[in-house]
């Protein structure tokens, strides 16, 4: 049914399952494609919407985030963002679009959300092939499962339940200087830091 | 070239999508035109990612995928309607505030210095977002800034004893900097400001000067 135990072509070496699924669906509308990453990401997404505060919008998230999926299928470039993470931005959109329309109407939104938070691949004129794009979820991945739980619990509730440093700081009583050289420190082995601010 | 960044943690805050909206803005603008923060800020939205993918999942109403069937099946020129949006989408700046910068109703303050304030654009923010214009050459009254203050370069330079600040340049300021800005190269400098509390003036300017105290 799922192209998943089928082995990926030669060419497409570095291109993992759901990029491949997700650009049946651009190109071809693939439906089985489709259905595949909706059973796959769609619990983590309800997860995502329900420890946000949005446990009475659950579903209803999902579904605007798998609509916009399908939608933005077509632009969805595999060598700009892994399949996981275009759809994580895409959901982190729609739950800021939710949260922006719950609070006024869209007459008063002069920018809308995705002219401030970008997905990635979408109106962007880099070149195509970034070794560092390709290469960066697998190595988050890894080196994620290196981190200590402290550093990994601070980085989940700014992530999953959108928290500010302060209010983690707050949550888990430590200082807010705790909070932000955990964050470093994992953000370091990620390399996300800048070795030089003078780039 | 832009030389002052934002901060990492300012980075996982925006892709967490946890800033406000005018926080935000100035973000986007510089990922604009940083290709180096853009791929930080690429590594991060895999963070989230695999963040998200290593949570608990919680199953769905088993007739959910027939009602998104059903839901594209009827809206089925979306995808072409979307291309042609996309290829229209004007930039968050010129969408907001036009073509010219130049152009728009400043709001002379004191000698060198006009100011726009646009914080109604943002409703629902409890952030002043302001616009300051410094002319070409001119210089601002020494100010301390009272809360953070998060300034993004639009047009032309400034220098004060920290550095020069070019277009998208992105720099935090809070009450321990006190800086006198001039505005260096031919060009107006314009700079996009949100602040969380007004500024201070520390000078001997009367609060009548202030921009941001009425």
């Amino acid at each position: 049914m799922t192209t998943l135990d089928q082995k990926p072509a030669r060419a497409e070496g570095r291109k993992d399952p759901w990029s491949q699924m997700l650009e049946k669906v651009g190109k071809n509308q693939d439906r089985q494609a489709y259905h595949a990453l909706f059973e796959h990401f769609g619990p983590q997404i309800k997860y995502y919407a329900m420890a946000n505060g949005l446990a009475s919008h659950a579903e209803e998230l999902v579904q605007e985030v798998f609509v916009s999926i399908w939608r933005r299928s077509c632009l969805y470039d595999w060598r700009k963002a892994a399949a996981s993470t275009w759809i994580f931005t895409i959901a982190r959109n729609q739950r800021i679009d939710m949260l922006r329309k719950m609070k006024r109407t869209s007459a008063e939104m002069p920018v809308e959300t995705e002219d401030l938070w970008q997905i990635p691949g979408e109106n962007d004129d880099e070149p195509v092939t970034s070794l560092h794009r390709l290469m960066s979820e697998r190595r988050v991945r890894e080196s994620l499962s290196h981190l200590p739980e402290e550093q990994i619990t601070v980085i989940a509730k700014v992530y999953m339940e959108s928290k500010s440093h302060q209010m983690v700081a707050d949550e888990l009583n430590i200082p807010l200087g705790t909070v932000k050289s955990r964050v470093r420190l994992a953000l370091n082995k990620l390399k996300v830091i800048l070795q030089d601010q003078n780039v | 070239m832009t030389r002052h960044h934002p901060d990492t943690l300012t980075l996982m805050e925006y892709s967490a999508g946890n800033l406000s909206e005018p926080h935000a803005l100035c973000i986007r603008l510089h990922l604009d035109q940083c290709p180096h923060c853009r791929s930080r800020v690429d590594t991060l939205d895999s963070l989230g990612a695999v963040m998200m993918e290593s949570q608990p999942q919680v199953g769905v109403s088993s007739d959910m995928f027939d009602s998104i069937l059903s839901r594209i099946d009827s809206e089925p020129d979306m995808t072409e309607k979307y291309i042609q949006s996309q290829a229209r989408r004007m930039s968050p700046l010129q969408k907001l505030l036009g073509d010219n910068l130049n152009d728009l109703p400043w709001k002379r303050q004191l000698g060198d210095v006009s100011v726009l304030d646009i914080s109604e654009r943002f409703p629902g923010q409890s952030e002043q977002v302001v616009l300051q214009k410094l002319a070409a050459g001119g210089k601002a009254p020494v100010h301390t800034h009272r809360g953070d203050e998060t300034t993004i370069v639009l047009q032309g330079a400034f220098a004060d004893q920290k550095g020069v600040f070019n277009q998208w340049d992105f720099v935090v300021l809070n009450q321990e900097d006190e800086h006198k800005p001039v505005a260096v190269g031919c060009e107006d400098c314009i700079t996009l400001s949100v602040l969380s509390a007004p500024v201070k003036l520390t000078g001997t300017f009367t609060r009548l000067l202030n921009p941001f105290i009425r």
